[in-house]
């Protein structure tokens, strides 16, 4: 290294930070923590929400779901009674037109 | 555990700001502009502190970081299409023969101002920060044999500028 740079290298020594270089530093960490934890909370609270709105249409689903089906089974027994009915009043009609039939071989 | 990184952030702080402080202001020239870039690098550091394996690591990372941030807000100038440059005494706001033993010194930060961005980083990083080549293009991103050239390069214009500017303060006196 000759002189010249010798020189330089003596001018170019580092300079002193700013005395409130530091709390000025700090400060902006202080309140970008803050709004970090707030941000971390907004987060957590859409989650939450978005969650709870999940569990609400999941449960509304479930219940529509659930009174389908009850219907079905409903309109299925309703169907086979009707069948029933239907089998009882063809085996009693054939019951009285037995009986008619009997009451006037017996005249 | 945070209390931990709090007292190491603190630490970093207190034992790199003038290194971070002086880099930045090398580099714009301007005061007010380093303090804010020292404060980005640092905030920006603390963001990163957990892929900090350890002091080197950091001194390396603000090095690097602080040239990349101080390019970028000169790039940011000139498309502004501000004036790139404050005059350093003005800026600095102390007087030039309360901070440097001789004339030459005193003007020597001054004509530093006055070089190519890229000959000044090779040459803060160098002189201030008594780098060698191979470091200096390991923190700019550089090839080797460009840093050596800026190296080259600024200094010699840096010589001239110096030869002339002393050739008139004697031809002054």
């Amino acid at each position: 290294m000759d002189d010249f740079e010798q020189e330089l290298k003596q001018a170019l020594q580092r300079r002193p930070a700013p005395p409130s270089l530091k709390r000025k530093i700090m400060e902006r960490r202080g309140l970008l923590s803050i709004e970090r934890r707030h941000s971390h909370w907004l987060l957590w609270q859409r989650v939450a929400a978005g969650l709870l709105i999940v569990a609400v249409l999941g449960g509304a689903m479930q219940w529509k779901l659930h009174r389908d089906e009850e219907r079905r089974q409903g309109e299925e027994a309703r169907r086979q009674v009707m069948i029933a009915l239907r089998i009882t009043g063809h085996a009693l009609n054939e019951v009285n037109a037995q009986l008619n039939r009997t009451h006037s071989g017996d005249e | 555990m945070a209390h931990d990184w709090q007292l190491d952030f603190e630490q970093i702080v207190d034992q790199h700001q003038s290194m971070v402080f002086s880099l930045a202001l090398r580099m714009t020239g301007d005061r007010g502009l380093a303090e804010e870039i020292a404060q980005d690098v640092f905030l920006e550091l603390d963001r990163n502190l957990g892929k900090i394996e350890g002091p080197e690591h950091a001194c390396y990372w603000l090095r690097r970081v602080t040239m990349s941030r101080s390019a970028d807000a000169l790039r940011r100038r000139r498309v502004r299409g501000m004036d790139l440059w404050v005059d350093m005494d003005e800026a600095h706001g102390v007087r030039d023969t309360e901070k440097h033993s001789s004339p030459l010194g005193a003007r020597l930060e001054h004509l530093l101002t006055t070089l190519p961005e890229a000959q000044r980083a090779a040459l803060v990083l160098r002189y201030q920060e008594d780098m060698l080549p191979e470091e200096i293009a390991a923190t700019m991103d550089a090839p080797l044999a460009t840093v050596k050239s800026n190296l080259q390069r600024g200094l010699k214009l840096l010589r001239a500028k110096a030869t002339s500017h002393l050739r008139e303060y004697i031809r002054g006196l």
